[in-house]
C-alpha cells in the first residue's frame, strides 16, 4: 500500500548530501522515515508547518528552511501531508 | 536593517515576543511576532539524532512564491526580515539549496 511513498523516499535519499527525509500526516503521525530523520519528530515537524502556514494563511504553505552550521532541514506542506529533508550544507559557490 | 537589498520590512524582537524596532510592512506586527516566537520554541526542539545538542540552528528562512522571511538571533535579540524574491534571486536559491 506504501509502495509509491517508499519510491518517493528511496529517490529524496537518493539526491546527494540528503542525510535523511520524513513524510507526516496532518496529525504529526509518521507515514514515512529514513536515514537520520527520526520517527519521533514528525510531530513536531508537521507543528512548524502549520506555524508558518498561520504567518499568511490566505496564501499556498511556504518552504520552512532551519540551517545549522553543517546540515539544513528542509519543511514543506503539501495538502495535508508534510514533508521534511535533511541535507548536509553543501560550500555555497556564487 | 534598512540597507538590507530587497527588504520590505523588517522585526526586531527580544527572547520573549516584545515588539522592540519595526518597519515597513512588518510595522507593529505583534501577530506575526508571536507566530515566530513560537516556531522558534518549536525549532529547538526537532530530531534530537540528526542535529546534536552542538548543533542548534543559525537561521530559519520561511519561502513563499515571491517573498521569504529571515529569522536569525544574535545578542538575545530576533530579527526577522521580510524580503521579496526577484527571478533573477529565486534561481540563485534554489541553486544555494
Amino acid at each position: 500500500m506504501e509502495k509509491d511513498l517508499d519510491k518517493v523516499v528511496d529517490e529524496i535519499m537518493a539526491t546527494p548530501n540528503v542525510s535523511g527525509c520524513l513524510v507526516a500526516d496532518h496529525q504529526g503521525l509518521c507515514l514515512a522515515a529514513k536515514g537520520t530523520a527520526h520517527v519521533d519528530s514528525a510531530g513536531i515537524i508537521v507543528a512548524i508547518s502549520e506555524q508558518a502556514c498561520k504567518i499568511q494563511p490566505n496564501l499556498k504553505p511556504p518552504t520552512v528552511c532551519l540551517e545549522a552550521d553543517k546540515k539544513l532541514c528542509l519543511i514543506q506542506r503539501h495538502g495535508t501531508i508534510t514533508g521534511a529533508i535533511y541535507k548536509q550544507k553543501t560550500e555555497m559557490k556564487f | 536593517m534598512e540597507k538590507i537589498p530587497d527588504q520590505t520590512g523588517y522585526l526586531i524582537l527580544t527572547e520573549d515576543g516584545a515588539v522592540l524596532e519595526s518597519a515597513g510592512e512588518l510595522e507593529n506586527d505583534e501577530r506575526i511576532a508571536t507566530i515566530i516566537i513560537d516556531l522558534i520554541s518549536l525549532s529547538n526542539t526537532v530530531d534530537p539524532l540528526a542535529f546534536g545538542p552542538n548543533e542548534k540552528f543559525k537561521k530559519i528562512s520561511i519561502t513563499y512564491d515571491d517573498h521569504w522571511y529571515a529569522i536569525c538571533i544574535s545578542n538575545k535579540k530576533i530579527y526577522v526580515v521580510k524580503r521579496s524574491i526577484s527571478p533573477a534571486a529565486a534561481e540563485g536559491n534554489a541553486i544555494a539549496v
